[in-house]
């Protein structure tokens, strides 16, 4: 059995699986950013009560916990794990390649997930039950600690655009790989911002406090949140724009070319609008209110972090990991300090179908009884990572794509020319046999003339003298 | 000269049916090898197995107080008695903590396992790819219910319902993952099941292939009661030295706690013994010590708690003992099913490519030993808290102070040193 380490496709028509991940990875940034910030804030603010004797800001403080509590270490704890298990079946390989490099890494970040969740909790139920002292250490380790998730997350997830330095694919060398070009900028640039969304969350839950607190003491709590929410957006585009100096050249092509210019929009709209609300509450106080902070926390997730994400997904293309796997999980180029062979001669030689375990039987060779269901297992196999390939709306939709290109030699004309010959700088190339290209453009062919829409359902056709073997008992 | 023929004849077909099951085999095995990640493994695959082992062992620990401590808080509830309702309301509070403490300290045996068993779990998730993405989904319901059942405990019928809810949800958590478990352990099957026989691709990650009943409830639902009870008699040792608390009910929580660790433990060993059972002949796991030794590990904590029933504060400590040996070696065992099972296709994780490297596992041990001295510090002033009555502020002592500068100390410098090699290796690529 001559095969690849592929595994069983998972595919979701019209918005595909990358989404579903992207909906989950947005609920944890928004999630984590909100607890790594407000630990560092709430240390701070523990330190203020202690020191200057004022220990109403604890009641405050506590509120906070018990908000993140239920908020981030709920929908947090759950959704980063949610990243990890979409990643797994939406892009196998592609999550394999980053684990294998980066366990230990990970092992380190998990230590830290556990002092984390412990000491949230043991902040909450200890506060007022041990001495002050004790308190603001422990205050002081959790915010560390929570800042500490990010230092390790940040370094992986640049990996993931590129390790920045051909260096990496001769050394294999984990500092190379880790700290890579936009390792800094990419930390600052979310340490800042976190300050901001922790601020948005502070405010609302300050604004329920209004009455409870000393008016001085709600003041001085509302302004220090606006203060550094102004801060953590200011620092963040200045960092924002470092790491953006160190992006590939192909990202840069992705961002001017690729990336839809609402998407830009709603990101800078968005910091404009939480800059603008931390102004007025740091001239006026009392106009925090939790019916603002709300709409503008929500408002942050959908046209924000989503956004932002999204982005992030589509710079990384043609690749989900360190520039030698494709998005389509094919490794794209070797890497000798890993002994990691390229699989696309291998591939183009024998064909993807038939180097693929779990495609049936009856599929491996083509012939004109199953060249349509052969051509769209290939578009799941090798397209769909990217593209909604069996409808016309959704993710990059091919009824939109090839409209009106209901020709099966057109068809491969295009694909001939633009993905297997010529690919652009964002999408990988085309991996097969000739044969398998053709029956792609049979596919993509038959489709358009059903109306650019068509069942995901592959069928081998009975026909098929290796389906008929296949299916005996 | 017929005998001839009919020796030649069968010993052709045993040859047949032998060498087809050698060349099946051997496709099984290269798939499953070609499956593992060309980047390799970067440090010894035992180190993994052992790390996933333990901290399985310490995950379950928390599954099982998580959707144990709903079931007394449905229970209790259902009750008049103010002691019942009372305790409802404490394994509340366990099972809403631990439900967090499941999450998080589940990542580890998780990541170690896909290192090592990376065919396995990327196959059998991907088969059912859309459960897999529901498992956060309820897992995510599960424990907002769970808060919701905290939120409203002093009005017990909303609580009992939402903690019912609650339990529902994350017993189908567990139900998934069983799934994903155990179809993960026949490599075997999954083109077929795949290919329905090799007439289509189940691209739509709806279908579920596999569930073994007695591992669900031998793995889950009888070690939730069971352990939560050892949990009770702690409870019970833990706050009876506190002066403010009613010893009476203490004592009697106890006693519930003995009792259904008694009961549960019964349901726990009889479930494991016929898992054991169906577990495929091929496996040669029946006749093995790992087997065994899980069996006698639940019969020895069985000893324990039985011996319990009269005192069980005092019991407490050597019956959470005898547990873990008895989850440990349950943890074992689940490990051995799945050497038995690859072993089957020749695929064995000590033979996985190695590409060994030091300094990220000397990251690792660096801030395991750093945590320990922060969790030292942590957990311990939780627990003098917890000694100290209500309205009471617990003063440090001397030790306990220069522990926690150290403790603080010693995560700055951590701190310190990560984003230290980081300048070192950035100025050094890139200025």
């Amino acid at each position: 059995m001559d095969v690849l380490g592929f595994y069983p496709m998972w595919y979701v028509p019209v918005v595909g699986s990358a989404i579903i991940l992207g909906i989950i990875a947005s609920i944890h940034v928004l999630a984590s950013h909100t607890s790594v910030g407000a630990s560092i804030l709430l240390a701070y603010l523990a330190t203020k009560a202690y020191r200057e004797n004022q220990p109403q800001i604890y009641d405050y403080i506590k509120k906070y916990l018990l908000t993140l509590l239920v908020f981030s270490y709920v929908s947090g704890s759950i959704s980063g794990p949610g990243i990890w298990f979409s990643a797994t079946v939406s892009n196998p390989r592609g999550i394999s390649a980053l684990i294998h490099n980066f366990v230990w890494v990970w092992a380190a970040e998990w230590i830290w997930f556990v002092a984390e969740v412990t000491l949230v909790y043991i902040l909450y139920y200890t506060l007022g039950r041990i001495d002050q002292r004790s308190w603001l250490k422990l205050a002081w380790i959790f915010a560390i600690v929570s800042w500490a998730t990010m230092y390790i997350i940040v370094g992986i997830l640049s990996f993931m655009l590129s390790p920045g330095h051909e260096k990496w694919f001769a050394t294999g060398s984990i500092l190379d790989a880790f700290y890579n070009k936009n390792y800094f900028p990419h930390l600052l640039s979310r340490t800042a911002y976190m300050f901001a969304i922790a601020g948005i969350v502070g405010l609302g839950i300050a604004s329920l406090m209004k009455k409870d607190l000393p008016e001085k003491i709600y003041k001085d709590i509302v302004k220090t949140l606006s203060y550094w929410g102004i801060g953590g957006i200011v620092f963040g585009l200045m960092f924002f724009a470092w790491y953006m100096s160190t992006l590939p050249e192909r990202s840069h092509i992705m961002i001017e070319g690729v990336v839809p210019l609402y998407l830009k929009v709603s990101i800078m709209l968005t910091i404009l609008i939480v800059l603008a609300y931390f102004f007025l509450t740091a001239i006026r106080p009392q106009a925090a209110s939790l019916w603002i902070s709300i709409p503008i926390f929500i408002l942050i997730y959908f046209t924000g972090v989503f956004p932002e994400e999204k982005i992030r997904e589509t710079i990384r293309k043609p690749y989900i990991a360190g520039e030698f796997v494709w998005v389509n999980q094919i490794i794209s180029r070797d890497v000798p300090a890993k002994g990691i062979k390229s699989e696309v001669p291998v591939i183009d030689e024998k064909g993807l179908l038939t180097v693929n375990p779990f495609v049936p039987e009856g599929l491996k060779k083509i012939d004109s009884q199953n060249e349509i269901m052969a051509g769209k297992a290939i578009a799941i196999l090798q397209c769909s990572g990217c593209h909604s390939v069996t409808g016309s709306t959704g993710l990059r939709p091919f009824g939109q794509k090839f409209e009106g290109m209901a020709d099966p030699n057109v068809v491969y004309g295009f694909l001939a020319g633009y993905l297997r010959d010529n690919p652009p700088p964002y999408m990988p190339k085309f991996v097969g046999t000739d044969e398998e290209l053709r029956a792609l453009s049979a596919y993509i062919a038959h489709m358009i003339s059903n109306g650019g829409s068509i069942s995901a359902k592959i069928e081998v056709p009975t026909t098929s003298a290796e389906a008929k073997k296949e299916a005996q008992p | 000269m017929k005998d001839m023929i009919r020796w030649f004849l069968l010993s052709i077909l045993s040859f047949m049916l032998i060498g087809g099951k050698w060349a099946f085999a051997s496709d099984v095995g290269a798939m499953l090898k070609a499956m593992t990640d060309p980047a390799g493994a970067p440090f010894y695959p035992v180190t993994m197995q052992v790390l996933q082992v333990l901290t399985w062992m310490l995950h379950m620990i928390f599954v099982y107080t998580s959707i144990g401590g709903l079931f007394f808080t449905i229970y209790g509830f259902t009750k008049k008695e103010e002691r019942w309702q009372r305790l409802a309301k404490a394994t509340l509070e366990l099972s809403k903590v631990s439900v967090s403490l499941a999450i998080v300290v589940g990542v580890a045996p998780l990541l170690f396992y896909q290192v090592i068993y990376d065919p396995l779990w990327y196959t059998s998730a991907n088969l059912s790819a859309w459960w897999y993405i529901l498992f956060i989904v309820f897992l995510l319901i599960g424990y907002y219910l769970i808060w919701g059942a905290y939120f409203t405990k002093n009005k017990p019928s909303m609580s009992m319902l939402m903690s019912a809810l609650g339990v529902l949800f994350l017993l189908l958590v567990g139900f998934i993952i069983h799934v994903v478990n155990y179809q993960s352990l026949y490599p075997e099957k999954w083109v077929e099941w795949y290919t329905n026989g090799g007439r289509t691709m189940n691209i739509s990650g709806w279908n579920i292939y596999a569930f073994n009943v007695f591992r669900y409830l031998s793995f889950l639902v009888f070690p939730s009661v069971a352990v939560t009870g050892v949990f009770l008699m702690l409870y019970n040792w833990y706050f009876r030295s506190r002066e403010d608390m009613d010893k009476d009910y203490l004592d009697w929580a106890g006693k519930v706690g003995v009792r259904a660790a008694m009961y549960a433990g019964i349901g726990w060993l009889v479930s494991h013994i016929l898992y054991i059972f169906t577990i495929p002949a091929d496996w040669g796991a029946k006749g093995s010590i790992f087997t065994w030794l899980s069996v006698l590990g639940l019969i020895l904590c069985a000893g324990v708690v039985f011996s319990s029933q009269k005192n069980p504060a005092k019991m407490a400590i050597p019956s959470l003992l005898a547990g873990s040996v008895a989850l440990l070696l349950i943890a074992i065992f689940r490990e051995y099913l799945r050497v038995a099972s690859t072993a089957r296709f020749g695929y064995s994780i000590y033979d996985y490519k190695l590409n060994l490297e030091f300094l990220s596992p000397m990251l690792f041990l660096g801030t395991l030993l750093t945590g320990l001295v922060l969790y030292a510090y942590a957990w311990w002033m939780a627990y003098q808290a917890g000694k100290t009555p209500k309205g009471k502020v617990y003063e440090a002592s001397e030790t306990e102070r220069h522990l926690g500068d150290l403790s603080v100390y010693i995560v700055i410098l951590w701190a310190i040193v990560f984003i230290g090699v980081g300048l070192i290796v950035v100025v050094r690529n890139y200025v």
